[in-house]
């Protein structure tokens, strides 16, 4: 196994003590720092002055579930990705978890490998969001009187709005920023910012620049900058169509 | 089941349609009764234009009377007699009246039988929800064992360990093991008790020596977790219940109180009995995490489990204080859960009909 750099955190919100012992012990044999705890609430207080590069969270907790202490973690502006692990597996459960701002979900009983890998392919998502968004070059991006500060995950729009735009909304631009002009498939979206299988459709994305286009265009329905490439994907054009 | 339901709604709509039927017929009586005695009036309206005939030209009212006994002539007026005007009216009253009887009879069946087909079908449909949330708590309480299980092996064959860090595995997965098998063995006992398939004898039983035996299984248990139990049961205390009821729902119950005071790191247990009018209530009282007072009454509900991240009872089913609960009601008695709110403590009593003498 690779082992990753020690100063990954990995928090996990667990409130069964063999899972949450089993969880921990294999996070630690792969090299991450984890701190486990069995309760959304004292989760949500150790979160608010400590950093963490991800989130395993349980759904039902005793007292503050896993859906609520997300939502709140979006809330408050924590973009931290979250993993949710539960034993309810169905689709609405799943929608609902991706809807409180989940980043992936998995459920109970699960695959070890499968488990370490979903953890690895979230981190890695964020780990190219970040240090792409730590450059100079890479943290503002500037079109058509639009400013997106990616690190803050904020946006002053061209008609003077500021926007807060969520982590998916943030990832999905900045895919399109590092290409512009060139063509983004759906696909390709998907597996940059979701991963491979959380999604059962692509329309997700169509969805996610539908806002972008509602943020960012004078008219949405007439876009110059978020254009979509029929049956193929999306173009992001910095000057805009003429 | 499918082929009952499609009888039942068959059945149920051939019972709506002879409803229906049935109030037509009695529409259509009540209109035909109301015709004949009608025909019958106009009938006799001809036998009083001719007896009037008659009378205008000159024919002796006995005559007239002879040959149309319906008829009576009042001076020079022929009207109709009144017993046949009174048998006429009570005629059509008969027949109205008749058919209203049987109609209604009619009627009222169907409605009866409306109502238990419906009945029957809402009581099937009850049945079916139950079954439904029942089978996917169920499902859903095993999942996380049964993650946990595969958790520890894959873990076995994924890395190399070392023969402790192996028998802490090993260890776990028997706990996980067993957690699942007490969780089978509850879920059998709240079934059993749900349908009534169980037969609980009622005889007197000394409280004090019951309790007793159910704390000499419990006190190594509450020693490691720094927990002190004290009895406040005086002797010679007799309850009519059912021996083996009686252990479960006592070893419930101070089972639940170590789990509650485990996770504050120690604590106290106190087990209280006294005599009522014509009860004995025992108490079990402890300083462990307590409840929302609101919750009092939903932990007796299945698979309810306010504190699944709480010390010990991380294994619990959410199904033991239904099943005592259950046991009680079926001895005759009840059981109440009382806190001032979460860090508070918790109360437990159990209440059993007093038995009236020992045992001969």
């Amino acid at each position: 196994m690779s082992t990753p750099a020690p100063q990954i955190r990995i928090l996990v919100v667990e409130d069964d003590p063999h899972l949450a012992a089993g969880v921990t012990e294999n996070l630690r044999a792969e090299g991450y720092e984890v701190i486990s705890m069995g309760d959304g609430k004292p989760a949500l207080e150790w979160l608010r002055d400590q950093p963490c590069s991800l989130i395993v969270l349980d759904v039902m907790l005793p007292e503050m579930d896993g859906f609520t202490l997300c939502r709140t973690l979006r809330e408050q502006g924590n973009s931290t990705p979250v993993l949710f692990l539960t034993a309810r597996g169905d689709p609405a459960d799943r929608v609902r978890g991706l809807e409180a701002g989940g980043d992936d979900y998995l459920a109970k009983p699960f695959h070890l490998q499968e488990f370490l890998l979903r953890v690895r392919a979230i981190l890695r998502r964020w780990d190219w969001y970040r240090s792409s968004s730590d450059t100079p070059s890479g943290a503002v991006l500037q079109f058509a009187g639009n400013e997106v500060d990616f690190r803050a995950f904020r946006a002053r729009a061209w008609n003077g709005v500021v926007q807060e735009l969520t982590e998916k909304e943030a990832m999905i631009l900045k895919v399109l920023a590092e290409r512009p002009g060139e063509i983004v498939s759906r696909e390709d979206l998907l597996e940059r910012v979701w991963g491979y299988d959380v999604f059962p459709s692509t329309r997700t994305v169509d969805n996610f620049i539908l806002r972008l286009r509602k943020r960012f265009e004078r008219d949405p329905a007439n876009p110059r900058h978020f254009l979509t490439v029929w049956g193929v994907g999306y173009r992001f054009l910095v000057e805009g169509e003429s | 089941m499918k082929g009952t339901r499609v009888f039942q709604l068959t059945a149920l709509a051939l019972v709506v349609v002879s409803v229906v039927q049935v109030g037509w017929w009695l529409f259509d009586q009540r209109a035909y009764a109301i015709e004949k005695v009608d025909r019958a009036r106009q009938l006799y309206a001809q036998q009083i234009q001719a007896a009037q005939a008659l009378v205008d030209s000159g024919a002796t009212p006995n005559s007239v009377s002879a040959m149309l006994p319906d008829v009576v002539i009042d001076g020079k007026h022929a009207s109709l007699s009144p017993a046949v005007d009174r048998m006429l009216l009570t005629e059509k009253d008969r027949r109205i009246r008749q058919y209203a009887w049987e109609g209604g009879f009619f009627l009222l069946a169907l409605a009866v039988c409306i109502a238990v087909i419906a009945r029957a079908l809402r009581a099937e449909a009850l049945v079916r929800q139950e079954q439904e949330s029942f089978l996917a708590l169920v499902s859903h309480q095993f999942k996380t064992p049964l993650a946990s299980l595969q958790l520890s092996l894959e873990t076995m064959a994924m890395r190399p360990l070392s023969t402790d860090q192996l028998r802490t595995l090993i260890d776990r997965m028997l706990a996980d093991l067993a957690r699942m098998e007490a969780m089978v063995t509850q879920i059998l006992e709240s079934v059993r008790l749900e349908r009534g398939r169980v037969d609980l004898r009622r005889e007197p039983l000394e409280l004090g020596g019951a309790v007793t035996r159910v704390l000499s299984h419990l006190e190594e248990r509450a020693r490691k977790e720094r927990i002190t139990i004290s009895t406040d049961i005086e002797q010679g205390l007799y309850v009519l219940a059912d021996p083996l009821a009686l252990d479960v729902v006592v070893r419930n119950l101070v089972e639940n109180a170590i789990s509650a005071v485990t996770p504050v790191g120690g604590g106290t247990i106190t087990l209280g009995a006294r005599r009522l009018d014509g009860e004995v209530e025992l108490s079990v009282k402890d300083t462990g995490v307590g409840f929302r007072p609101a919750d009092g009454a939903r932990l007796f509900e299945k698979f309810t489990r306010l504190h699944p991240g709480g010390g010990s009872s991380y294994y619990g089913t959410g199904l033991g204080l239904f099943i005592v609960r259950r046991l009680m009601q079926l001895a005759g008695g009840r059981v109440s859960a009382h806190s001032a709110g979460v860090g508070q403590g918790a109360q437990f009593v159990l209440v059993w009909p007093l038995a009236s003498a020992e045992p001969t």
